[in-house]
């Protein structure tokens, strides 16, 4: 010891606070597991959300300009398989607390006016790519739907099992879409085809692909996302 | 206290320089100690957290790129970084924020930072004690603008569409994750050069003055 210690008078008042921030570190290595930041995230993620849903307007997000596109920046992430959907088959389903529920075929999506929108498409892995989406505005097939008043949230249940939920607030932005189109051409299977959610203002596990059901809700679900239900934040918002 | 009569200037000289050893004393404002307490548990927090998220795709090289060992992360897996970091945000920033006001309110800003005459002696001076001291001032002087942009680009990079007009300062999305990342090791380095410039000034006492 005493070969290490520096030999002064405060060698052991400095020893304690070596050994109490080390201590620190056990502690926090011990409170790496999941478990604990669950903890945290139950404390913290009601403050996060109040402040997200403050941030959110519905006016548009600033666009990029079609020469800013990043066509290889956009990765591809699916929890599990790659749905292959019939496009002439293909029924989107709009039902819950509407008074007109309906199913739509991508023609009669496609005879919707097409909104297109040139934003940045924000991975919660820390990727980011700018991406030109086109598609119907959400908000078009939910007041075809004719949403009952006491409707707040919106599920979207997807054609390889995903699931996803959202605030109806962000559901109705200006540039939440239906998506049938990236970066100019028709959408490809891997992005989502027929039809997936997109939006520069949610992270991108929020943007379902082969959404097949949009369904009304008054409150959340126990489940209220896949990725949600492990453990993500669930309001997303960027 | 008994003193043997034959040598009365023992205790004398120990009692004077006891006395002046206390008045030597470095003593810090409370709100000084608060400040450094807060500031170093947050970062341990936020950079242990944020290597984490660092780690779910690489700054540098993206998912091939090298990832850092788990023996610094925090949280688990990227779910749980984020939770810790996106708690420890709170504290980090509103501790600078309230210790700013501090600082301004309280005109310690005037007397406790680099100024002028540091630079000046840092050019000219001959002093070696004088210039350890205006680097340690310049040192931790020069970290406030490091420290506001780690919450800059965290916020630009946490909120880049509510936030458009912030994430665009900073050119492209991969610029931005390297400001941020970057401050990282500029704070470590900081963090350094700090405790060993106050080693130098004011010996452990200083160091530990502001911590005790």
């Amino acid at each position: 010891m005493g070969l290490i210690l520096p030999q002064s008078g405060l060698s052991r008042r400095r020893l304690l606070q070596i050994s109490g921030l080390s201590g620190m570190g056990v502690l926090m290595g011990g409170c790496g597991t999941s478990l604990f930041a669950d903890r945290v995230g139950q404390t913290f993620e009601p403050l996060n959300q109040i402040v997200e849903e403050a941030l959110l307007s519905q006016n548009p997000v600033p666009e990029f300009s079609s020469s800013a596109i990043e066509p290889d920046q956009l990765l591809i992430n699916t929890f599990d398989m790659t749905p292959q959907l019939d496009p002439l088959q293909f029924r989107l389903t709009i039902d819950g607390e509407v008074g007109r529920p309906m199913q739509l075929s991508m023609a009669d999506i496609q005879a919707i006016p097409l909104t297109s929108m040139v934003i940045r498409h924000v991975c919660v892995e820390g990727w980011a790519a700018i991406v030109q989406w086109g598609g119907v505005r959400l908000q078009d097939l939910i007041q075809l739907a004719q949403p009952k008043p006491g409707a707040r949230y919106v599920y979207f249940k997807s054609a390889d099992g995903y699931y996803e939920s959202w605030d109806l607030a962000s559901s109705v932005h200006p540039q939440t879409l239906m998506a049938y189109q990236k970066n100019g051409q028709p959408l490809p299977i891997e992005n989502g085809a027929p039809l997936r959610l997109a939006a520069p203002i949610k992270l991108g596990y929020k943007q379902s692909k082969w959404v097949t059901q949009i369904t009304l809700v008054n409150e959340l679900l126990p489940t209220k996302g896949y990725w949600e239900d492990f453990g993500y934040e669930w309001f997303g918002g960027i | 206290m008994s003193t043997h009569p034959s040598s009365p200037a023992a205790p004398m000289t120990s009692l004077v320089s006891a006395k002046k050893k206390a008045q030597l004393l470095p003593t810090q404002a409370f709100q000084a100690k608060l400040f450094h307490w807060i500031n170093l548990i947050s970062l341990i927090i936020m950079t242990a957290s944020g290597l984490q998220i660092y780690n779910a795709n690489p700054v540098f090289g993206g998912r091939a790129g090298w990832h850092f060992p788990d023996l610094f992360l925090l949280g688990g897996w990227l779910a749980g970084g984020r939770k810790w970091h996106f708690a420890a945000m709170w504290f980090f920033s509103l501790n600078l924020l309230w210790y700013g006001v501090y600082v301004f309110v309280s005109r310690r800003w005037q007397r406790r930072y680099a100024s002028a005459s540091d630079l000046q002696v840092l050019q000219t001076g001959q002093n070696p004690k004088r210039k350890n001291y205006a680097w340690h001032r310049v040192a931790y002087t020069a970290i406030i603008p490091v420290l506001l942009l780690a919450i800059l680009s965290g916020l630009a990079m946490y909120k880049p569409a509510q936030f458009h007009w912030l994430s665009a300062l900073f050119i492209n999305w991969q610029t931005l994750r390297t400001v941020h990342f970057i401050t990282v090791p500029v704070v470590l380095l900081f963090t350094l050069a700090h405790s060993f410039l106050a080693l130098k000034v004011g010996n452990f006492r200083l160091v530990k003055s502001m911590f005790t």
